[in-house]
C-alpha cells in the first residue's frame, strides 16, 4: 500500500526552480530519508508533503487520493522541524496539547494522551517547565511528543537533529528509529548527514538541485550508486575519483590497468570511482606512496599518493605506517564504480547472456 | 530577545560613551526634576533671578491651590483617560491583526500597503486640522471626549502597526508552521500563539500610543470647548491674561505626568525590548 506518493512535482519560487519533476512513492510504514546538500530541494519537498507549501506542478496523494489542496490538519500528518519551534509561552504540557486543544478534545482526554506521550519519552517529570528551561535534547523530545501525541498517519521530520550535539545526536537517531520499529508509522525524514540516513532509512531518497538522484535502500545506494553526485555524496571517508579509459577487459587509470568485466556500450573515456575498503596493501599491486594515517578505531583510513592521485585506503584495525613509507596497493576491480564522463551515470556492468 | 551585556571598545571609547550618556540623561530628566521642582516653589522664589531654592522657599501650597480648583483638573484628567485608554486598546484591538496580516499573510503589495499607513503621518497637524474641524463640527460632534477619541485613534493605528509589523516579521516562521501542522487557522495561530508572545511590544506600541494621546495639545484645543478639555488644556488656563501662576502650573504638570511616568517605569523592561525588537527587525 502506497502511504505517500509523488508525481512529478516541480516548485519554483518565482524563476527559480527548487524541485524539478520529482517522483517518489513511500510505502506504508516505511522510513524514507530524503538526503542531499543544503539548497536541494529536500525541505520544500518536505513542506510539499506537509501541505505548508504548494506544489507548482504535480500530484502529490496520500493513500491514493490527490491531496495537493488539503491544509496540514487534512492531511493528517506531524511534523518535527529543525529548530524544534516550540511554543516559547507554553508549558512542555500545552506544547504537547496544543494539537489536542486545536481538535477540541475534552481537557481530562488531553491530560491523559500528553501523560502518556511524556512517559514514554521520558518527559514526565518536565511538563510544567518552559522550552527555555529545557536542554536541547528535551526540547527535541517535547517536539517529537507534539507529533507522536496526534497519532498521525505520516510522521515527517526536517533536519530534527541539526541542532545537536554530535553524541546527542547519535542518541536520537536510535531513539527515533526505535520509536518508528514500535509504531511502524510512515515517516518521511530529512537530513543531510549521510551516515544519518544511512543508518535510519528504509529508503533514501538523494536529492542534487532539485531533483532526485537516486531512490533505493542505503544497501542499493552505496554499492549501486545511479550517478557520480550519489556515490561521491554517500561514504565516509568519500570515494576517490579519477579519470580512466575502458579499454576490453581493463580500465586503465593513468599507468594502471586494472581488469575488469565487459561494461555496457558507451565512450571509452570515464569516470571510476574507488570506495576506500575496496583497496588492499601488500605484496601486489601498483607503487604507492604513506601520506597520512587516521586511525579511528575499528578501520585505520590510509591516505596514499600514487599515479592516478589521491587514493584513501580503509584498512581494518590499527595499521602502523610511516608517512612517505613505500608501498604496494591494489584495488578490487569487482567493485569499481564506472560513470559516465559527460553525463555523470553510472555505467552498469554487462550482464553475461 | 535578551540583551548581552558586552564591553565595548577600551577605556577611552568607554569613557566617551559614559560622558555622552550622562549628557543625554541630563538632558533628559533636566525638564521633569526643574518641573517638580518648580511645582514646590513659592511664586516669588520661582520667578526671582535666579530662582532661589534656598529651603525657605519650598511649598506644598501650589498643589492645595490646585486641588481647590480640582472640578477642571479632575474633568481633564478623566477626559484625558479617556480618550487615551480609547485610543489605545482600539488601535491596538485594530492595529494587531493589521500588523499581522500585512507581515505575514499573502496580502497584494503590503509593502505599499504600509508605507500608504506610515504616509498619513507625514501631514503635518496643520494641513487636517481645518478639514478635521470643519468634518466634526458639521457631525456636532465638537466638545465630545468621543471625536476626540477617534481623532487621536487614527494617530496611533498607523504608529501600532508599523511598531507590530516589524515584530510579526521578526518570529521565525517554523513556530507558526508548527501551529499550522497542529491544526491551527489563521485566526487561531494569532490568537494562541503570536499575540502571547508579542506581548513585550504591544506594551511599547501601547505607553507611545497612550503618552501620545494624554499629552496632544493641538488637536483637543481646535475639537473641544469646556466639557472635553484634556488635562493639557487644563494645565494651559494657568496661564491668565494677566498674571501667569507658575507654581500651580507646574503643579497641575505634575499631577498630570505622574502617570504617565508611573506607566513608563512599570512597564519599562517590555518597552525596551518591544523598541529594540521593532527596531531591529523592521
Amino acid at each position: 500500500m502506497t502511504a505517500v506518493e509523488l508525481r512529478s512535482v516541480s516548485k519554483s519560487f518565482g524563476h527559480h526552480l527548487v524541485c524539478r519533476d520529482v517522483n517518489l512513492s513511500v510505502r506504508e510504514g516505511e522510513f524514507v530519508t530524503l538526503l542531499g546538500s543544503s539548497g536541494c530541494g529536500k525541505t520544500t519537498t518536505l513542506n510539499m508533503i506537509a501541505g505548508l507549501e504548494d506544489a507548482s506542478a504535480g500530484d502529490i496523494l496520500m493513500n491514493g487520493q490527490r491531496v495537493n489542496d488539503l491544509s496540514p490538519v487534512q492531511r493528517d500528518v506531524a511534523m518535527v522541524f529543525q529548530n524544534y519551534a516550540l511554543y516559547p509561552h507554553m508549558t512542555v504540557a500545552q506544547n504537547i496539547g496544543f494539537t489536542l486543544k486545536m481538535r477540541k478534545l475534552a481537557p481530562t482526554e488531553i491530560r491523559t494522551r500528553v501523560e502518556r506521550v511524556a512517559q514514554s519519552l521520558e518527559l514526565s517529570a518536565l511538563l510544567e517547565r518552559l522550552p527555555a528551561q529545557l536542554s536541547g535534547g528535551q526540547q527535541q523530545r517535547v517536539a517529537i511528543g507534539r507529533a507522536l501525541v496526534r497519532e498521525p498517519r505520516v510522521f515527517l521530520f526536517d533536519e530534527p537533529f541539526s541542532n545537536l550535539d554530535a553524541g546527542l545526536r547519535v542518541r536520537m537517531r536510535v531513539e527515533v528509529k526505535e520509536l518508528h520499529q514500535r509504531l511502524g508509522v510512515t515517516s518521511i525524514f530529512v537530513t543531510h548527514d549521510q551516515e544519518e540516513a544511512m543508518s535510519i532509512s528504509d529508503r533514501i531518497a538523494v536529492m542534487n538541485a532539485g531533483v532526485v538522484e537516486q531512490f533505493g535502500t542505503p544497501e542499493e545506494i552505496y554499492n549501486q550508486p545511479a550517478t557520480r553526485y550519489v556515490a561521491s555524496f554517500i561514504g565516509s571517508p568519500r570515494i576517490e575519483l579519477y579519470a580512466g579509459t575502458l579499454e576490453p577487459g581493463a580500465c586503465r587509470i593513468g599507468g594502471v590497468a586494472l581488469p575488469i568485466g565487459a561494461m555496457a556500450a558507451g565512450d571509452p573515456e570515464v569516470e571510476v570511482g574507488v570506495r576506500p575498503e575496496h583497496v588492499r596493501l601488500g605484496d601486489r599491486g601498483f607503487p604507492a606512496t604513506v601520506r597520512l594515517v587516521q586511525p579511528v578505531g575499528p578501520a585505520t583510513h590510509v591516505t596514499l599518493d600514487w599515479e592516478g592521485g589521491s587514493l584513501t585506503a580503509s584498512l581494518p584495525g590499527f595499521i602502523r605506517l610511516t608517512p612517505g613509507t613505500a608501498v604496494k596497493a591494489e584495488i578490487d576491480p569487482d567493485h569499481l564504480l564506472v560513470f559516465d564522463r559527460k553525463t555523470g551515470k553510472r555505467r552498469a556492468p554487462q550482464r553475461p547472456s | 530577545m535578551s540583551f548581552t551585556r558586552r564591553q565595548q571598545g577600551g577605556p577611552v571609547v568607554r569613557t566617551f560613551i559614559g560622558i555622552g550618556l550622562a549628557v543625554f540623561v541630563l538632558w533628559s530628566a533636566a525638564p521633569v526634576v526643574w518641573l517638580i521642582l518648580s511645582s514646590l516653589l513659592e511664586q516669588q522664589a520661582l520667578i526671582s533671578q535666579p530662582p532661589d531654592v534656598s529651603p525657605a522657599g519650598f511649598t506644598l501650597d501650589n498643589f492645595i491651590q490646585v486641588l481647590y480648583a480640582a472640578a477642571a483638573l479632575g474633568r481633564g484628567i478623566m477626559n484625558s483617560a479617556i480618550v487615551a485608554l480609547f485610543s489605545t486598546a482600539v488601535a491596538l484591538a485594530l492595529g494587531a491583526p493589521a500588523a499581522y496580516a500585512l507581515a505575514r499573510l499573502p496580502v497584494p503589495r503590503a509593502n505599499g500597503v504600509a508605507f500608504l499607513i506610515l504616509a498619513t503621518q507625514m501631514l503635518p497637524g496643520i494641513a487636517i486640522a481645518i478639514p478635521l474641524f470643519i468634518a466634526i463640527s458639521r457631525l456636532g460632534l465638537i466638545d465630545s471626549v468621543f471625536s476626540l477619541g477617534v481623532v487621536y485613534l487614527s494617530f496611533n493605528l498607523p504608529i501600532v502597526v508599523w511598531i507590530l509589523r516589524g515584530f510579526f516579521q521578526g518570529i521565525p516562521v517554523g513556530i507558526e508552521r508548527a501551529a499550522a501542522v497542529d491544526g491551527a487557522g489563521v485566526i487561531a495561530t494569532f490568537w494562541h500563539i503570536v499575540l502571547p508572545i508579542s506581548i513585550p511590544p504591544m506594551a511599547a506600541a501601547a505607553v507611545f500610543a497612550f503618552v501620545e494621546a494624554w499629552n496632544e495639545f493641538f488637536f483637543a484645543l481646535i475639537l473641544t470647548r469646556q466639557q472635553a478639555q484634556t488635562v493639557p488644556l487644563v494645565i494651559a488656563q494657568f496661564a491668565g491674561q494677566y498674571q501667569t501662576v507658575f507654581g500651580q502650573m507646574m503643579a497641575a504638570a505634575v499631577i498630570s505626568v505622574a502617570p504617565v511616568i508611573a506607566l513608563a517605569i512599570v512597564f519599562r523592561n517590555q518597552i525596551v525590548r518591544g523598541f529594540a525588537d521593532g527596531m531591529t527587525k523592521g
